[in-house]
C-alpha cells in the first residue's frame, strides 16, 4: 500500500511526543530525592504556602467562574447591542502575561499607584486581595469563552416545553439551564483552578508577604538553582492538575453531542438589558483600566513627579534590549505556532481519521496529558531532562517546550473538526487508492483552513505572553520578552514593565486582526 | 434465452467478529449486467458482505472471483469495483465536477481526459447545470447522483450500493429509485444493491438475495420469491410484509384487494 510514508510519519510523531512529554516528566520524578521531600515538607512555611495556594485559588476560581457565568449569560441571553465587541474586550486579558495583571494592580492600587496617589486611599493590594483580583482578571476570560460555547448550543425546544408545562423563569433557570451546565461547569472549574493554582506571575508581584507554592518553586529554582527541591514542589503542583485531568477525562467521555433543534429565543426585557449594559461596561472598564495605565505610564516623563509626555521610558526600555527580546519572542511565537500547528494537526488527523488502535490511543492520551502538566512543572522537567543537550540554552528548546505546553487545545480543535467529516471518506479513499497523506493534502487541509489558522493564532498568542514553561529554560541569550517583566520588576523598572505589556498586547492584537482578515478575505473566498 | 456470464462468484465466505459469526459460509453468483439486491434486516451481515466484496473488510475464509479471476486478497483499489454510500461521501472542498475528476486523476487519467469523462458522465446523469457547485449547495438526491457519477466515471466492473437512497425523503426516494433503474439500463452496469426495504428490492432487482443472521435464506427472481417463498422466514419477512402493506393501502383508498 502507498501508506508507508504515513506510517513513518506516525512513528516520528509518536517519538517526538514521547521525548518531549513522557521522558521529561519521568525525569522530574526520578530527580526527587527522599531527603528533599522531607526538607520541603518539614519546612515551616510549607504548610502555610500550601494552605495559601489552595485557599486563594479556590476563592479566585469561585469568583472567576461566577463572573464568567454572569457575563456569558448576559451576552447570550439578552438583547444588548455590541455583543461581539463586549466579548472581544472581555477576552483582552488573555493577550497579556499573567504577571502583567499583577503589575497592573500594583501600578493602580499599589503604595505609589495611580489610584492611590489620586484619591489618597490605599487599598493595601499586596497579599490575598491582590492575588485574588489578579487571578480573576487573568482567568475569567478563559471561563467566559468555555461557558459561552455551552450557552450558545443550548436547545430551545426544552424551554418551550417547560413554558407549556407552566414552569416559571426561575424554575427554568435552575432546573434546565443549571442542570444542563452541571457537567461542563465541572470542566470549567477544573481548567480555571489549575490555571490559577500553578501561576506564579500574579502572586510574585502582588503577593507581598503571602507566598504561594508556584512562587516558592520559582524562587527555589530561579534564585537558588535548587532543582531537586523544585521537582518536589513541581510534583505537588502537578497533583491537582492530574486529578482534574483524570476526572475530566471521565466527565467528558459521557457527554453526548446533542444537536440543537432550535437556538435559544431571548425574550424582551428592558430592565434585564439595562442591567446587562451596566455590568458589561463595568467589567470592560476593569479590564481596560490596567491596559490604559500601561499606556499612560509608558509615555509620561517620570511618574509621579513629572506627568508630561515623553518617549524617555520607551527609549530607555529599548536601550535595555527590549527590541532584541521582542525579536526572540517573535521568533519563538512564530516557530512554536508553526511547529505546534503542524504536529497537533497531524496527531489529530491520526487519531480522528483512523481506526482506533493501540498507537492512536497512546497518541490521544499523550496529547491530552499535556493539558495536565502545569507550565512551570513542564519547564522544570525540561531543565532536568535536556540539560547538557544540544538544544539546551537555544531558542529551539523554548519552542519545543511551548509547543508541548500549548499542545492540547489546538489538538482538540483539530480533532473535533476532523471527526465531523463523513465517516466513509476513508472507505472511498481506500477503494479509489488515495493514500492517507494525499487525503490529508487534497481533502482535509483545504476543508479545515479555518481551524488551522485558529490553531496557529492560539499557539502564537500564548507563546507571546507565556512566562511559565519558559521561565527556567530561558537564559540571557534566548529570553523571550515577557520574562523581562519579572526581571525589570525586581529592578524597580516599573515604567519599562508597563511598556513591555503594551508591546506584547500590541503584537497579539495585530496578529488577531491579521488572522481575522485572512479568515474573512482569503479563506472565505478560496475555500467556501 | 441468452447464456448468462458469471461476473462475480462468491464461495464459502466466512466472517467472524469478536467471536460472533457475521457471515456463515455463504456462496452465490452475480451475473453480468444484473441488478442483484441483498435484502435483510439490520445486523444480518449484508453491509459486512459488501465491505468484504470491495476489500474494505477481510473475510476469515472463502474466495471471491471477478470475471473468473480471484480477487479475495487484492487491495480494494485494484478490485475494479466501485462503491456508493448512503451518506454520499463527497469531498466538501471540491465542486461537483472536481469530485468526479479527482477520482479519475487518482486512477492516472490525464487532466484533459479526466475532465472530459467527468463532464460526460455528469451530463448523462442529469447534473450538467450543477457542475461548479459545492456538495453543500446540493440536495441529498443531487449529491447521491454525483456520488454515483463518481463511481460510474471509473467504469468499474461491478458497482456496489450501500442503501444509497435511504437517507432521502419519500418523494426523492421514489424519483431516485426510477433513476437508478434508468442508470443501470443506460450504463449496462452490474450492480449489487444493499437494502432493508422489501419494496425497493422488488421494484429494482433482477434477482433478490434475502439474508438473515449471516446466511442466505433465498436467492431468486422477485416473482419466484413472492410466489414460492423458500421457508417461513421469507414468508413473514417478505411475502406477508408486502401483502399487509398492499392490503392496508387498499383499505385506505377503498380499492378492492385481491388475494
Amino acid at each position: 500500500m502507498k501508506n508507508r510514508s504515513y506510517s513513518a510519519l506516525k512513528v516520528l510523531v509518536l517519538c517526538f511526543l514521547v521525548v518531549s512529554v513522557l521522558l521529561p516528566l519521568l525525569s522530574l520524578f526520578t530527580h526527587m530525592t527522599f531527603e528533599d521531600m522531607q526538607k520541603v515538607v518539614a519546612n515551616d512555611g510549607f504548610s502555610t504556602m500550601l494552605i495559601n495556594s489552595v485557599s486563594l485559588t479556590l476563592a479566585s476560581t469561585l469568583i472567576s467562574v461566577l463572573l464568567a457565568f454572569v457575563l456569558a449569560w448576559m451576552i447570550n441571553r439578552s438583547h444588548i447591542r455590541y455583543k461581539a465587541m463586549f466579548s472581544l474586550l472581555f477576552t483582552l486579558p488573555m493577550l497579556i502575561p499573567s504577571i502583567s495583571h499583577g503589575m497592573g494592580l500594583v501600578l493602580l492600587f499599589g503604595d505609589n499607584g495611580l489610584f492611590t496617589n489620586w484619591t489618597g486611599i490605599n487599598l493595601h493590594i499586596y497579599g490575598a486581595v491582590g492575588i485574588i483580583l489578579g487571578s480573576v482578571l487573568y482567568s475569567f476570560p478563559v471561563a467566559f469563552l468555555m461557558l459561552t460555547d455551552i450557552f450558545k448550543y443550548e436547545d430551545y425546544t426544552i424551554y418551550e416545553s417547560a413554558e407549556v408545562l407552566g414552569l416559571s423563569k426561575w424554575q427554568q433557570f435552575t432546573q434546565i439551564t443549571l442542570s444542563n451546565l452541571k457537567r461542563p461547569l465541572v470542566s470549567v472549574v477544573f481548567a480555571v483552578f489549575t490555571m490559577i493554582f500553578t501561576d506564579y506571575g500574579v502572586p510574585l508581584v502582588v503577593g507581598g508577604k503571602v507566598t504561594t507554592l508556584p512562587v516558592y518553586m520559582y524562587r527555589e529554582v530561579v534564585g537558588l538553582l535548587n532543582y531537586s527541591k523544585g521537582a518536589v514542589i513541581g510534583v505537588v503542583l502537578l497533583l491537582p492538575a492530574f486529578i482534574a485531568f483524570i476526572l475530566d477525562l471521565k466527565n467528558n467521555t459521557t457527554v453526548s453531542n446533542s444537536t440543537v433543534v432550535k437556538p435559544y429565543q431571548v425574550s424582551v426585557n428592558k430592565k434585564r438589558d439595562t442591567l446587562c449594559y451596566i455590568v458589561c461596561i463595568l467589567v470592560v472598564s476593569c479590564v481596560c483600566l490596567p491596559i490604559l495605565t500601561f499606556m499612560f505610564l509608558s509615555v509620561v516623563k517620570q511618574y509621579p513627579n513629572d506627568l508630561s509626555f515623553s518617549l524617555d521610558n520607551i527609549i530607555e526600555a529599548m536601550q535595555l534590549g527590549v527590541d532584541n527580546y521582542l525579536l526572540n519572542s517573535l521568533a519563538i511565537a512564530m516557530c512554536t505556532a508553526l511547529l505546534g500547528t503542524c504536529i497537533s494537526y497531524l496527531t489529530a488527523y491520526m487519531t480522528a481519521r483512523s481506526k482506533r488502535t493501540f498507537s492512536t490511543m497512546v497518541l490521544h492520551l499523550i496529547s491530552m496529558l499535556s493539558l495536565a502538566i502545569p507550565g512551570i512543572v513542564l519547564g522544570l522537567s525540561y531543565v532536568l531532562f535536556f540539560k547538557g543537550s544540544l538544544i539546551y540554552g537555544t531558542l529551539a528548546i523554548l519552542i519545543v517546550v511551548n509547543t508541548i505546553h500549548f499542545f492540547a487545545s489546538p489538538y482538540l480543535l483539530a480533532y473535533n473538526s476532523l471527526t465531523q467529516f463523513n465517516a466513509n471518506f476513508e472507505d472511498v479513499a481506500q477503494s479509489l487508492g488515495i493514500s492517507k497523506l494525499r487525503m490529508l493534502k487534497d481533502v482535509y487541509l483545504p476543508s479545515t483552513m479555518d481551524t488551522i489558522v485558529e490553531m496557529y493564532s492560539y499557539m502564537f498568542v500564548n507563546s507571546m505572553m507565556t512566562i511559565s514553561a519558559v521561565s527556567f529554560l530561558a537564559s540571557f541569550k534566548n529570553m523571550p520578552l515577557a520574562l523581562l517583566i519579572p526581571q525589570f520588576d525586581s529592578q524597580s523598572l516599573i515604567e519599562a514593565t508597563a511598556f513591555i505589556s503594551i508591546v506584547i498586547l500590541a503584537v497579539n492584537v495585530i496578529l488577531k486582526v491579521l488572522i481575522y482578515l485572512i479568515k474573512k478575505y482569503v479563506i472565505a473566498k478560496e475555500y467556501h | 434465452m441468452e447464456v448468462l456470464n458469471k461476473k462475480v462468484e462468491v464461495k464459502e465466505l466466512f466472517k467472524q467478529m469478536d467471536g460472533k459469526t457475521i457471515l456463515d459460509h455463504i456462496s452465490f453468483d452475480v451475473y453480468e449486467g444484473e441488478f442483484l439486491s441483498v435484502l435483510g434486516p439490520s445486523g444480518c451481515g449484508k453491509t459486512t458482505l459488501l465491505r468484504i466484496l470491495i476489500g474494505l473488510d477481510h473475510q476469515n475464509s472463502g474466495e471471491i472471483y471477478l470475471d473468473g479471476r480471484e480477487i479475495s486478497k487484492m487491495p480494494s483499489s485494484q478490485r475494479e469495483m466501485g462503491i456508493v454510500f448512503q451518506n454520499y461521501a463527497l469531498f466538501p472542498n471540491m465542486t461537483v465536477l472536481e469530485n468526479v475528476e479527482y477520482a479519475l486523476k487518482i486512477k492516472k487519467e490525464t487532466a484533459k481526459t479526466a475532465r472530459e469523462i467527468a463532464r460526460k458522465t455528469l451530463v448523462q446523469i442529469g447534473m450538467e447545470d450543477q457542475l461548479n457547485k459545492k456538495p453543500s449547495q446540493l440536495s441529498g438526491g443531487q449529491q447521491q447522483r454525483v456520488a454515483i457519477a463518481r463511481t460510474l466515471a471509473l467504469n468499474p466492473k461491478v458497482i456496489l450500493l450501500d442503501e444509497p437512497i435511504s437517507a432521502l425523503d419519500v418523494t426523492n426516494r421514489e424519483i431516485m429509485k426510477k433513476e437508478l433503474k434508468e442508470i443501470q439500463r443506460k450504463f449496462k452496469a452490474t450492480m449489487i444493491y444493499i437494502t432493508h426495504d422489501q419494496e425497493e428490492a422488488f421494484f429494482l432487482s433482477d434477482r433478490i438475495m434475502v439474508m438473515s443472521e449471516g446466511t442466505i435464506e433465498q436467492i431468486d427472481v422477485p416473482t419466484e420469491i413472492y410466489q414460492h417463498p423458500a421457508n417461513q422466514y421469507i414468508q413473514e419477512f417478505v411475502v406477508d410484509h408486502l401483502n399487509q402493506k398492499y392490503a392496508s393501502l387498499c383499505k385506505c383508498t377503498g380499492r378492492a384487494y385481491e388475494e
